[in-house]
């Protein structure tokens, strides 16, 4: 269960340009379950993803995982944590050019202690799931946006983390390939794991088991 | 070796196929600039072995004439007076000055055929003929470079033009092949008698003379060296030289010349660093991008840090290689263009002179290391900054 404390984001600080990104977010997501964050873009969405999930240091309040306060982890164990547990895909994809699909998938895998070779087979098994079986050695540029964003969700789910976060995984895919990548995400709640979304697609909101709504970086 | 560890150190050399612009352009500056370093220090090694080996079978001192500061030729009724000297074992007057055949200034030695002090036989190793003897008299034995040089061969008749301009005839007797280029290349020896009749040195006159010590214990060696040289020195119209002295203006001469191309290459080198670290910002974006990416995947700061240091290793032993081999290949098979006569500073008197090959343990892991830690530096400075950054940041930058 993830749970966050008065969690809060200001970029720069005490300059002329300060951006209240997120104020006071107390939320809960439980394990089992999706949630859903809504809001119009530059809502604030992404900024709370990325605290959740270790990516970005709050401001102000905490971030508990299963109790523990992870916020407070050093950079050391937050990328230990982020390693062992969390799986991310990102809105803007972030797949490494020049790396054929399957490589890409293989990436979280090279920093674990295991034969990344191994996991080739599930990879490419992983890939197949998501409709990409005759793409999986292509480079990713040569791959349209649908097709790179379900090698990103391939990527995330390669080490069968407990929390998936999933910025806004729908925005560059077609409708065949929304349907898929929600599918999976479906299929990872069933299996017990802790799926958050952010979204400004309404109808998705409505296939969630809880909703978040932001607006100006305030939970509603 | 663990998997984990595996996995890094191939994510590392499969980032220098992937980031291919940046790593030619710093292979090829990095080349470039230690190429220029190995050829310099390459060759220097090699002059500097070179004045070993010509300092092989020098005398301990030696004593040359002076009036009124000139250098001039000296008086060899000095001898008796050295010869007193504690330490002295014994001194040899030695003949030698410069002739010219056709164009080509060559050095001669006149030998001490009769009771000689050093083994000519191991300093001057035939490789064809016969040495000169005693009973033989207008008969040289030449180096062997000076041979291609010239095209002679032994039998042969050389005509060399003394500074009074008079022609002298010699017929070829050997060609010895010694160890020291510098030897090889310029050197022709005959008697004594003809050296001091070809340039016309008179009687109780000598261009110089060698002065060999009683053999002690190496560790005294020095002392009773110099104990002989100022007492010697005392003497009017001498001008003493040592081994050691003779050593150490080899060493300051070749060193000077090689710290000039020292600034050289440092100019160079600032020049890669700029470039390398160019190229860093240059493809910045993606790799703090890659940074960002790779830290929200679960790869921590020292793992970031450990991928760019094997990257930057490899690069920089790839360079440094190239620079060693393209090192060698200037001063061995292009005989070390430009360099060769700002290094040797005195080329001209040695026209068919090859730069001397000799390269050292030292210099090969000085030229690694000025070519590993700077790339090293421009490498992992700037990814340890984007590393020490929260990863959505980082990402965020990179996109920005």
């Amino acid at each position: 269960m993830i749970q966050t404390e008065n969690l809060t984001k200001i970029y720069n600080k005490g300059k002329p340009n300060q951006v209240q990104a997120i104020v006071d977010a107390n939320i809960t997501a439980r394990d089992g379950e999706i949630t859903v964050f809504t809001g119009p873009s530059g809502c604030g969405k992404t900024t709370l993803m990325s605290m959740i999930g270790l990516l970005l240091s709050p401001t102000m309040g905490r971030v508990l995982i299963d109790g523990n306060n992870v916020s407070d982890y050093s950079e050391q164990w937050k990328a230990v944590f982020r390693r062992e547990n969390m799986g991310y895909i990102f809105q803007h994809i972030n797949l490494l050019p020049n790396l054929n699909a399957v490589d890409n998938v293989l990436m979280p895998l090279l920093c674990h202690n295991v034969n990344v070779e191994e996991h080739r087979g599930p990879a490419l098994e992983l890939l197949r799931d998501l409709g990409l079986g005759d793409r999986s050695h292509f480079k990713v540029e040569n791959l349209s946006g649908g097709e790179q964003q379900r090698v990103s969700v391939a990527r995330a789910l390669i080490t069968e983390p407990k929390i998936i976060i999933a910025d806004e995984p729908l925005t560059f895919v077609d409708e065949a390939s929304a349907k898929t990548i929600m599918d999976h995400l479906f299929k990872l709640r069933d299996e017990g794991k802790t799926v958050l979304i952010s979204t400004h697609v309404s109808n998705l909101a409505r296939l969630a088991d809880q909703t978040v709504s932001i607006q100006n970086g305030k939970i509603f | 070796m663990s998997y984990r560890y595996r996995n890094l150190l191939s994510y590392a050399l499969n980032c220098i196929q992937r980031y291919r612009t940046r790593t030619i352009v710093i292979l090829v500056c990095l080349t470039i600039s230690s190429g220029l370093f190995a050829s310099v220090i390459i060759l220097k090694d090699g002059l500097v072995r070179e004045g070993q080996l010509s300092l092989k079978y020098a005398p301990d001192i030696t004593v040359q004439g002076v009036i009124s500061g000139r250098p001039s030729y000296v008086e060899t009724r000095i001898t008796e007076r050295i010869q007193t000297i504690w330490g002295v074992e014994r001194i040899v007057e030695r003949i030698w000055g410069y002739g010219n055949i056709g164009n080509t200034l060559i050095v001669i030695i006149g030998v001490q055929l009769e009771n000689p002090v050093t083994d000519l036989d191991s300093t001057y190793p035939l490789e064809s003929g016969s040495f000169l003897s005693a009973q033989q008299s207008n008969a040289v034995v030449i180096g062997k470079a000076v041979a291609e040089l010239l095209g002679a061969k032994v039998g042969d008749h050389l005509s060399i033009v003394s500074e009074s301009n008079q022609v002298h005839q010699y017929s070829v007797l050997g060609v010895f092949n010694s160890e020291s280029a510098i030897i090889n290349a310029d050197t022709i020896l005959m008697s004594n008698d003809d050296a001091r009749s070809f340039f016309n040195i008179p009687a109780g006159k000598a261009t110089d003379l060698l002065v060999y010590t009683e053999e002690v214990n190496p560790a005294l060696y020095e002392l009773q060296v110099n104990f002989v040289a100022r007492e010697i020195s005392e003497l009017p119209n001498v001008r003493v030289v040592t081994k050691d002295i003779i050593a150490n203006a080899q060493e300051t001469t070749y060193g000077a010349r090689s710290g000039f191309f020292s600034i050289v290459w440092y100019l160079v080198l600032i020049s890669v660093a700029v470039v390398a670290f160019n190229q860093t910002v240059v493809v910045g974006h993606e790799s703090k991008f890659e940074i960002g990416l790779l830290k929200a995947l679960g790869f921590s700061t020292s793992d970031i840090i450990l991928i760019r240091l094997v990257e930057a290793t490899v690069l920089g032993l790839i360079a440094g290689s190239l620079g060693i081999i393209s090192g060698i290949f200037n001063i061995v098979v292009l005989n070390a263009p430009i360099l060769r006569d700002v290094m040797l500073g005195w080329a001209t008197l040695y026209p068919s002179f090859r730069a001397p090959f000799s390269i050292r343990l030292q210099s090969v892991l000085l030229t690694y290391t000025i070519t590993v830690v700077p790339v090293i530096f421009t490498t992992v400075v700037p990814s340890w900054l984007n590393a020490t950054v929260d990863p959505d940041i980082a990402m965020r930058g990179a996109r920005a």
